[in-house]
């Protein structure tokens, strides 16, 4: 270990601070663009007869695309950086070239999916392609930006043996697979079936019928990201800051030796803990769908009489 | 939709396989001038997967159009790295590394669909052969585009300029996502083969001009036409795949309300 | 071709059990694909491969890093540390998901699978919502994958671990075999993460899924074979060329 137990705990708060930012815009930026798994339904509602103002950005899978985003950066900054750039301008030129190449994937998959539903009329709006992917590309400009800065802290200063590419598109992958597990549910189970009850637990005879209506006017993804910006986000941001901080911190303290793998799994133990504790309190609050079934029988019972 | 033309596979697969090896055994001959050539022949390979894959992904594969082409870039590039480096043990051998890369990864791409058809049972008619193709297309791409960046297709040369900085990485990334975005960017009822195609062509090119932003580090000179190349072909697939977008959408409005339906 | 070398046959079983791993591990993570984004099914909302790849890759990371630091580290420490990097990924994803499924969706958690769980014995089925597959993420599930991260951290450890050796002691690549088997480990790692994912059709629950003894061997018999193949390939990738 190059560094002292103060600096390299400096570090590593700083790739956590960096990994919970880049977690939740990558989320917003899911949102902003409709990706990933609730695109399933902006996907499926003109075939519904919901025709709607929705992005559809279905460049590919969440972590499919957010690699291509930090892996362009990542190559980027590599060329500047051999090139003697100062480091944050190197990093900052490659996300901003990554940002908007991730941009031109974005038009063309409205495009093309708009395109490819024209049995159900379905409209190409172009305003909504002006004003929505300046938004994309500028979440994106931030995701690529701190993972990039996350690669390259890894690899100059804590001695990381992949590259710059390598390990932003490892992180590129990590944040798109947490992103479309975690901040994603926010987005298809709650806001675009938000005229349902809250907790209905959505029946799948309710796919495709997406809300279309925004608070004023028709809703468009902005609308969507609004919402998501107050939960969805930052809950992404938290599994992605914490993904990087506990990865690294039992080797940081304690070296790396068994103690280290031992600290990693009680933690590992303690999140299983925690996800028992929500899902102990969520079904007391809640209670459940379907009473007990000799209970039901007892009610037909009753009714009968 | 059945009446439109459509370029048939075969001639799609002679076009990817040909340009390809033509592109990679053409590029290191005169320098700086021609190791762009190993990206044009790598967007040739991208079109013909870009097909492969819209063939084989029409049936839903049950996890999204993007595996496959992860699957693809997985086998390609065990496949690539394998035919370079096991020529160079037979002297003089370096230049049958592409065809060897080649027929390593239609083996293994074979193998792999004849067990999704036959072991897991995917019930897919197009699998076996589809894989196959993807697999070839994917050491193509990735072969193309790394003699693009290193200059010739020697393993040592290629570790050196493509493995030890990382572009690797974005050959193996960027080449899955041009493969794999033009069907997943165009799925739906009404797709058609000719808008796909500009796609990939649009794919492959911006996929080029990243290689050429490399280029620029490892080979200088080379790289900057890379970029611009890149750039230009770019430009061109873009308007062209814009162009079909407005003959085949139902409506480009410049805003406007939800259209009434019955709904 | 020299007399097959021990050591040689060894790797090559070494990354055909570990693609095998990555592909067994597959099968552990809750994966409900679309659906579960909308909290229609139990698991997390994902891709099966995504989520596969996104914890094994932060395990390659953490194995990487404890290689880097401790040449002299076992192979047993080198895959723990691969194994924990996966977990905690994966554990972290899963706590927050829960979050979003508790007080964003406000769905109480229901395998559609199993009537108890078997963990805490809390009853599954009253729990499930009309017209879906179940919702959230049970104690079961969430043991599952991470069951299911710790094997496939493991398995990318052990790739990364094999070839990094045996790539170290070539004279063709050994200044770069870091770079190089970090590559070939991504390669496999997809090809093995992609084949399972075909098998369950994109949808499982975890281990307590009748899915996962249906699917289970045919698929891990596929990997095994396809890896075995790309240990061949890696030993004559790095092994001097025979």
């Amino acid at each position: 270990m190059v560094l002292d137990l103060t600096m390299s705990m400096a570090i590593l708060a700083l790739m956590g601070a960096l990994a919970t930012i880049a977690g939740c815009l990558e989320d917003l930026e899911s949102d902003v663009g409709s990706q990933s798994n609730p695109n399933s339904q902006v996907q499926l509602a003109p075939q519904m007869n919901f025709l709607h103002r929705i992005y559809n950005k279905a460049i590919s899978g969440e972590p499919i695309s957010n690699g291509l985003s930090a892996v362009t950066g990542g190559i980027v900054a590599t060329v500047l950086l051999d090139a003697k750039f100062f480091p944050l301008i190197a990093i900052v030129i490659g996300a901003f070239v990554a940002a908007v190449i991730y941009g031109i994937f974005a038009t063309t998959s409205y495009a093309g999916r708009v395109a490819s539903q024209t049995r159900f009329k379905q409209p190409l709006y172009m305003d909504i392609m002006r004003y929505t992917t300046p938004s994309i590309i500028a979440h994106n400009f931030i995701v690529a930006f701190c993972l990039v800065a996350i690669a390259y802290i890894q690899y100059t200063l804590l001695g990381y043996p992949f590259t710059i590419p390598f390990l932003a598109l490892i992180w590129g992958i990590s944040v798109g697979a947490i992103g479309s597990s975690v901040g994603d549910v926010h987005y298809g189970g709650e806001r675009e079936f938000q005229n349902r009850e809250f907790g209905c637990g959505l029946n799948t005879a309710l796919s495709g019928r997406i809300v279309r209506r925004a608070e004023s006017g028709l809703r468009n993804s902005i609308d969507n990201v609004w919402f998501c910006a107050k939960f969805g986000g930052p809950a992404t941001g938290i599994g992605l800051g914490l993904t990087v901080f506990f990865s690294s911190w039992p080797t940081t303290i304690w070296g790396y030796t068994w103690a280290a793998i031992g600290v990693g799994i009680a933690i590992v133990a303690v999140f299983v803990v925690l996800n028992r504790l929500i899902e102990y309190q969520v079904k007391n609050a809640y209670g459940p769908y379907k009473e007990e079934k000799n209970e039901k029988e007892a009610v037909a019972v009753a009714h009968t009489h | 939709m059945s009446d439109i033309k459509e370029i048939s596979p075969n001639n799609l697969a002679l076009f990817g396989i040909i340009g390809g090896l033509v592109g990679i055994y053409v590029s290191p001959l005169f320098p700086p001038y021609t190791p762009t050539l190993g990206a044009l022949g790598a967007i040739c390979a991208v079109i013909w997967s870009a097909e492969a894959v819209r063939r084989v992904a029409k049936y839903g594969l049950g996890t999204g159009v993007p595996s496959i082409g992860q699957i693809a870039m997985g086998m390609g590039i065990v496949a690539a790295m394998f035919g370079l480096a096991i020529v160079t043990a037979f002297p003089g051998a370096t230049m049958a590394g592409p065809v060897v890369a080649l027929i390593t990864a239609s083996v293994i791409g074979f193998i792999i669909g004849w067990f999704a058809q036959n072991v897991i049972k995917m019930k897919i008619p197009v699998m076996i052969r589809c894989m196959t193709e993807i697999a070839a297309a994917g050491s193509l791409v990735i072969i193309g585009f790394s003699v693009a960046v290193a200059g010739n297709f020697e393993f040592s040369n290629i570790i050196a300029m493509v493995f030890d900085n990382g572009v690797m990485l974005a050959v193996f990334w960027v080449g899955a996502m041009a493969m794999l975005h033009p069907f997943n960017a165009c799925l739906g009822p009404d797709e058609r083969q000719k808008r796909l195609l500009y796609l990939a062509g649009s794919t492959g090119a911006i996929t080029m001009a990243i290689m050429g932003i490399a280029a620029i580090m490892t080979l200088g000179t080379s790289g900057v036409i890379t970029l611009i190349l890149g750039i230009i072909l770019w430009l061109i697939f873009y308007k062209k795949f814009w162009d079909e977008v407005y003959k085949d959408s139902a409506a480009v409005v410049g805003t406007g309300l939800i259209p009434k339906t019955e709904a | 071709m020299v007399a097959l070398d021990p050591t040689l046959i060894m790797n090559v079983l070494l990354i055909a059990i570990s693609g095998t791993l990555v592909c067994i591990a597959v099968h552990f993570i809750p994966v409900g694909g679309a659906p579960a984004a909308m909290a229609q099914a139990t698991g997390i909302g994902t891709g099966t491969v995504e989520l596969a790849a996104g914890s094994g890759l932060v395990g390659l990371i953490t194995a990487s890093y404890m290689y880097a630091n401790e040449p002299a580290a076992s192979m047993a420490l080198v895959l723990a540390a691969g194994a924990m990097g996966s977990m905690i990924m994966i554990a972290s994803t899963m706590f927050a998901g829960s979050l979003i499924y508790a007080y964003g969706v406000g769905v109480p958690f229901a395998s559609a699978q199993i009537k108890k769980d078997p963990f805490t014995g809390a009853r599954q089925d009253l729990y499930m919502s009309k017209g879906t597959q179940g919702q959230g993420l049970p104690t079961v599930c969430f043991v599952s994958g991470i069951i299911g991260a710790a094997l496939g951290g493991a398995g990318g450890g052990l790739i990364y671990f094999v070839l990094v050796q045996l790539y170290s002691q070539s004279a063709l690549i050994g200044t770069s075999a870091a770079a190089v088997a970090g590559v070939f480990t991504m390669g496999v790692f997809y090809v093995n993460a992609v084949i399972p994912s075909y098998g369950v059709g994109g949808t499982i629950e975890g281990f307590h899924d009748p899915k996962f003894r249906r699917v289970l061997p045919k698929d891990a018999v596929t990997s095994f074979i396809v890896s075995l193949i790309c240990g061949v390939v890696a030993v004559f990738i790095g092994g001097g060329l025979l």
